[in-house]
């Protein structure tokens, strides 16, 4: 009953509404209310998917991320500020411990002017890198709009990117081209794994400070797929961060422009389908996953559920029922592609590693099954999900149980084990044997005395 | 009118039984007062289990009682040896918490209600007085004296040597087993001089019941035969050694197999061998002597010869085969450093490390048994002068134990009661010669030498000469009441000063002489017990494993069973390598918390810094190549905690946790470590993956929390830098080839 009416909660609230897993509070951060029209639409597309925006000068004194050391907003979506930098209460600190609190971040920079200082070194932080004099902008001599920057070839038509890798969900897909304008471009840190790539820039692309002239072979940040211009980072509690290189892009002017390729037709940008996408997966609105329930118990019927001791050897039975979140609701979540949900059974390291089979569905999550039999090895385990995937949240369910050793009468007894039959056979030998030497000696005592009375 | 009574209470029958009484009175008055020797601690302290290895104990025994017998055999114990566990039920000598826990459910039947603590604490001190009345028996069966008893059982009541291991408090193994096996011994020796079955059976059963309470059985495992084997060397077999032996090794083996950590050793341990083989000896002894009676004497010694021979070459030959194929174990690291006190030092310093297993120091010898050291070699002359079957027993058992007692300090133990039983019988005759023996003037042959030679001068006529003076007599019983007195003072003051005194609760004097106790392990374990989740896991050196176990309840990654060397030395790792290495093994084994005892503020020798060459090498034992002792020590070899300490030192996480925030104590630059009697650097050492969670009053308990990973997925150090508000630098650019990123 109770169930009903939650589910019949959820559907009423996302007929009216949708909105993010994580809250509804934004703060979007600029400069002015002439910065503020530039992106009506934006806003207006973010207001009808349910948030509370509100709008906050980064000079002013009411900007706070914290109230009573508690998150003040859900959300922050950083435009890039005229001035030189984010001021007091923007601080790389607090950004990192609004992260840190489970506080999403949508910053996006411009490389019409020189990226500040503390973003910067905020953005170095997170292991993710602007070039030495902040001011790059992207170039591309064969993918750039035709009717906007025939000279400067600094605004980009790209498609819009694909899945990442085969095993990874796409969720920036989709057709027609985006168009970037003056994208301040960055790296990644090559081994950072809590970063990745949304957008990466055509082959063809490079960047370089447009004010200093022709770039020197060395001055250029990068080239090619290694000059990002989204990226996302998770933190570990799975708080967002995601890096928009072309703060234009988002303009209304853009939403509804028409672009051309050097040797392609005219057609409209998506930047506005694309903007939702970006928005919606910063926010949390898309890529969230939720362990509903953990189950283990031995494979027996009726066995009990969650106990915190198994024995070697038993045949274990484990589910995890996982739901993903999807602009307003709860749905199953399916493995993408060529990925495996797998659970670990470990003790130090993993003794068993094994994919995790779906086996039922319900409404809102897919429950997820593995059946095995507990090594011969006691110690204290964990069933283990880690499954960390970009643009996925984290999910790490780590369970501790004991397995302990077989009990003193658990073992076979001596006589069901056939390999015994022989040691048992002798022993009974040597006791009858000893029992029928008892008696014979007891009864043959009258002998002797006839025979030393004949002597 | 006294005297006259006096005389009717002391002769004949009823004399005989006013004996027995005051003898019954005297063992009591002895018990009482092996007693309440062991008391000082709680009445000075309270009524808690002291030392380390007891805390375990304690926590079993409570298991035991909660959980039930069955569910105590079966116990898988998770709560240490994390995350190995560890198979406690099978792994103990259960003896000891069976004992206390049959105790504490007789005193219920009896509607007592007493609390388990309070068991477990008074059960050393109880068993003592059984000991001394075990002592009595044993030593009545080597000597016709009735005094030798009742002196062995008051030596045995207040010696020092046996004090330091059963005082109030001191919950452990021994608090029982030297009862048990003074007891064994008697009953051993009962058997062997009426060479029965009953006695032998009797022995065979209190020595499954001391298998079950120390590992220290092996001591008698080998005693009896080599008892045996001595008796049957001097041409002494006899059906009744034949008896006794027998029915003590083929039950006793099999009561020592139903324990079991003991399990299938008695025939597969090489400690174990001794007894097999006199087993098998003695069968061949008898056989001969069989055939002796049937044979001419010429046939049955080319029969014995060639016997002797086949046999021993039988025997070698399979013991060797057996050793090289493995089914019988090769001797183990603790029998070797027995004859090499070298041993533990080079190849084993998980043994080495332990103060009790170093070898004891002469002073030792005078202060554990005071004047009974100096009896002891007359006690064992004397009994040479007898040489009975049991004579023969003491001396065995005295040159062993003395051997053993010189190896290993805490032998001491086993060495205690046979000093007792050769000092009682060496007092016993020197008193009963002195004050028993009359002049023997009474008699007639003595009066009439003399009056044949009457002429000769009056102060020969009538010689009161030797021990028959009363002068002598006066001398010789005075001294040596002078002695005892001495030796109680002795026992009294060397209990009160140096075994009463807990290791969890350090006793100190202030200036103006009143005491001031210490009481930062309790602190510390109690605020472990309250601020943390139930199942947080604490990393400390082995020492304090148990008594986190017991105290604070929480689990631990080693403690004192030190059952797994490599788990050890992984902890050694830890501690001894930089935060870089250890962080990976504190993840690795879930630690959440780390302990250290620190005992700079306060002087407190005892502490993990001292300890620390041992994990060094323990470390150094598995990993040789990751952690060098030699790193450790300054290039002139010298052992430095302070500015030129080396790096290896100074960048341990030992050294690190021990000096985290210690100078902030002090002045700027006057930091002071009392232990090493040294200035420490001026710097803090700098913590990155841990944090400082509690330290105790007077800073001997220090404990650290271990961070999680980073949630932005830096290292730890660049993101305590940047919470210090320290920017970071750029990578400086790289003279390779730039390194791509691929997804």
């Amino acid at each position: 009953m109770r169930w009903c009416l939650t589910l019949f909660i959820c559907c009423f609230l996302a007929a009216v509404n949708a909105l993010s897993s994580s809250g509804s509070r934004l703060l979007a951060v600029l400069e002015d209310t002439e910065q503020k029209d530039l992106y009506s639409t934006l806003w207006a597309d973010l207001e009808a998917r349910g948030y509370d925006v509100s709008f906050e000068s980064p000079k002013s004194d009411q900007l706070a991320l914290f109230k009573h050391g508690e998150r003040a907003y859900d959300h922050l979506l950083i435009l890039p500020p005229k001035s030189k930098g984010l001021g007091p209460s923007l601080t790389p600190k607090h950004i990192l411990d609004f992260m840190n609190k489970d506080g999403n971040i949508l910053l996006a920079l411009s490389g019409k002017s020189a990226t500040s200082s503390s973003i910067s070194s905020l953005l170095l932080e997170l292991d993710i890198h602007l070039s030495t004099d902040r001011s790059h902008v992207v170039v591309d001599h064969f993918n750039y709009d035709t009717l906007s920057a025939a000279e400067k070839h600094d605004v980009l038509v790209v498609q819009r990117p694909g899945p990442l890798r085969p095993d990874v969900k796409a969720f920036f897909d989709g057709e027609g081209v985006l168009a970037l304008p003056r994208v301040a471009p960055h790296t990644l840190g090559y081994d950072s794994v809590l970063l990745s790539p949304i957008l990466k820039s055509p082959a063809t692309a490079y960047s370089y400070n447009p004010k200093e002239g022709t770039p020197a072979p060395e001055d250029i940040l990068a080239t090619g797929s290694q000059l990002n211009l989204v990226s996302a980072m998770q933190a570990r509690n799975s708080a967002r961060f995601t890096v928009l290189g072309s703060v234009e892009a988002l303009e209304d002017q853009w939403f509804s422009a028409e672009v051309k390729t050097p040797n392609g037709k005219k057609t409209p940008t998506v930047n506005r389908e694309f903007a939702k996408q970006l928005t919606a997966w910063a926010f949390k609105e898309t890529g969230v996953l939720k362990v509903d329930k953990v189950e283990h118990r031995l494979a027996t019927e009726g066995a009990e559920l969650n106990p915190s001791i198994y024995r070697i050897k038993n045949e274990t039975v484990y589910n995890i029922e996982i739901s993903e979140y999807v602009y307003d609701k709860w749905v199953p979540f399916e493995v993408p592609g060529d990925d495996e949900l797998q659970l670990e059974f470990t003790m130090l390291s993993p003794f068993h590693r094994l994919n995790l089979q779906p086996i039922h569905r319900t409404d809102t999550s897919t429950v997820f099954s593995a059946q095995f039999v507990t090594p011969d090895q006691h110690g204290i385990f964990s069933f283990r999900v880690n499954y960390k995937r970009p643009f996925f949240t984290a999910i790490e369910e780590n369970h501790e149980v004991t397995v302990r050793h077989f009990a003193h009468d658990e073992y076979p007894r001596s006589w069901a084990i056939t390999g015994g039959w022989v040691w048992i056979a002798g022993l009974w030998s040597v006791i009858g044997g000893f029992l029928a030497f008892v008696v014979v000696w007891l009864y043959s005592a009258p002998v002797v005395d006839k025979l030393k009375k004949s002597q | 009118m006294a005297p006259s009574s006096l005389n009717v209470m002391l002769k004949g029958s009823s004399g005989r039984s006013t004996r027995g009484l005051l003898r019954v009175i005297i063992l009591c008055t002895i018990a009482a007062a092996a007693v309440s020797s062991r008391l000082f601690s709680v009445i000075r302290f309270e009524s808690i289990i002291h030392e380390f290895d007891p805390w375990f104990n304690f926590r079993a025994t409570k298991y035991l009682i909660e959980n039930g017998f069955y569910s105590f055999w079966d116990w898988f114990d998770d709560r240490t040896w994390h995350p190995l566990g560890r198979v406690t039920g099978g792994t103990l000598y259960p003896g000891l918490m069976v004992t206390s826990g049959v105790i504490y459910h007789i005193l219920r039947l009896l509607t007592i209600p007493v609390d388990i603590r309070n068991i477990c604490v008074l059960l050393a001190p109880g068993f003592s007085g059984l000991t001394a009345l075990a002592m009595y028996l044993l030593t009545s069966e080597m000597s016709t004296s009735p005094s030798a008893g009742l002196l062995a059982a008051a030596f045995m009541g207040i010696t020092p040597g046996y004090i330091s291991r059963s005082v109030a408090g001191s919950y452990d193994n021994e608090a029982i087993a030297i009862f048990l096996l003074v007891f064994t011994f008697y009953l051993w020796i009962k058997a062997v001089k009426n060479g029965s079955i009953m006695w032998g059976a009797l022995t065979a059963l209190f020595y499954g019941y001391m298998v079950s309470a120390w590992g220290g059985y092996v001591f008698i495992t080998n005693l009896i035969p080599l008892h045996v084997f001595v008796l049957l060397c001097m041409g002494r077999y006899s059906n009744r050694v034949y008896i006794s032996y027998t029915t003590w090794y083929a039950l006793g083996t099999l009561g020592s197999m139903q324990i079991p950590f003991v399990g299938f050793l008695p025939i597969r341990n090489s400690d174990h061998m001794s007894a097999l083989g006199v087993f098998g000896l003695i069968q061949l002894v008898a056989f001969a002597e069989f055939i002796r009676t049937y044979l001419p004497g010429k046939e049955f010694q080319k029969l014995l010869t060639s016997m002797i021979l086949l046999t021993v070459g039988l025997g070698f030959g399979g013991l060797v085969l057996l050793s090289v194929s493995g089914v019988i174990a090769p001797w183990s690291g603790r029998f070797y450093s027995l004859w090499d006190t070298g041993y533990a030092k080079i190849h084993i310093p998980i043994i080495a490390s332990v103060s009790e297993h170093q070898p004891t120091a002469w002073p030792a010898f005078f202060f554990d048994l005071n004047f009974l050291i100096w009896l002891f070699p007359a006690g064992v002359f004397m009994c040479f002068q007898k040489l009975k079957d049991e004579h023969v027993f003491v001396v065995i058992y005295a040159v062993l134990a003395s051997y053993f007692a010189g190896v290993m300090v805490r032998l001491m133990l086993t060495l205690t009661p046979i000093v007792c039983v050769a000092a009682a019988l060496a007092l016993s005759s020197i008193l009963d010669s002195f004050l028993v023996a009359s002049t023997p003037s009474s008699s007639s042959e003595a009066k009439e030498k003399p009056t044949a030679e009457d002429k000769s001068l009056r102060s020969t006529r009538k010689p009161v000469v030797g021990i028959y003076s009363f002068f002598s007599k006066s001398v010789v019983v005075g001294s040596v009441i002078v002695y005892l007195l001495l030796f109680v003072a002795h026992c009294t003051w060397v209990t009160s000063n140096a075994y009463s005194s807990p290791s969890v609760v350090l006793a100190s004097k202030l200036p103006d002489g009143s005491q001031y106790i210490i009481d930062d392990y309790r602190e510390a374990y109690y605020w472990l017990r309250q601020n943390t989740p139930d199942n947080a896991k604490i990393m400390a050196w082995w020492d304090y494993g148990y008594q986190i176990g017991g105290m604070a309840d929480r689990p631990t990654l080693v403690d004192n069973n030190t059952w797994n060397n490599t788990h050890i030395a992984t902890v050694g790792k830890a501690m001894s390598s930089r935060e870089e290495v250890s962080y990976p093994i504190l993840r690795q084994h879930d630690v959440d918390y780390v302990l250290v005892v620190f005992g700079g503020l306060l002087g407190y020798s005892g502490d993990d810094l001292n300890k620390f060459l041992w994990m060094v090498r323990i470390a150094e034992g598995i990993w040789p190549d990751e952690v060098k002792e030699r790193d450790f020590f300054t290039a002139r070899g010298e052992y430095r905690v302070d500015e030129e300490a080396t790096p290896a030192m100074k960048n341990s996480l030992m050294y690190k946790m021990s000096y985290h925030n210690f100078q902030s104590l002090f002045p700027p630059g006057q930091a002071m470590d009392r232990v090493r009697g040294t200035k420490v650097p001026k710097e803090s050492p700098q913590l990155n993956t841990l944090e400082e969670a509690f330290t105790s009053e007077n800073w001997i308990v220090r404990l650290y929390k271990v961070k999680d990973l980073d949630n932005l997925g830096r290292d730890h150090s660049s993101a305590v830098a940047f919470d210090k508000g320290l920017k970071r630098k750029r990578a400086t650019k790289h003279k390779g080839p730039r390194v791509l990123r691929t997804e």
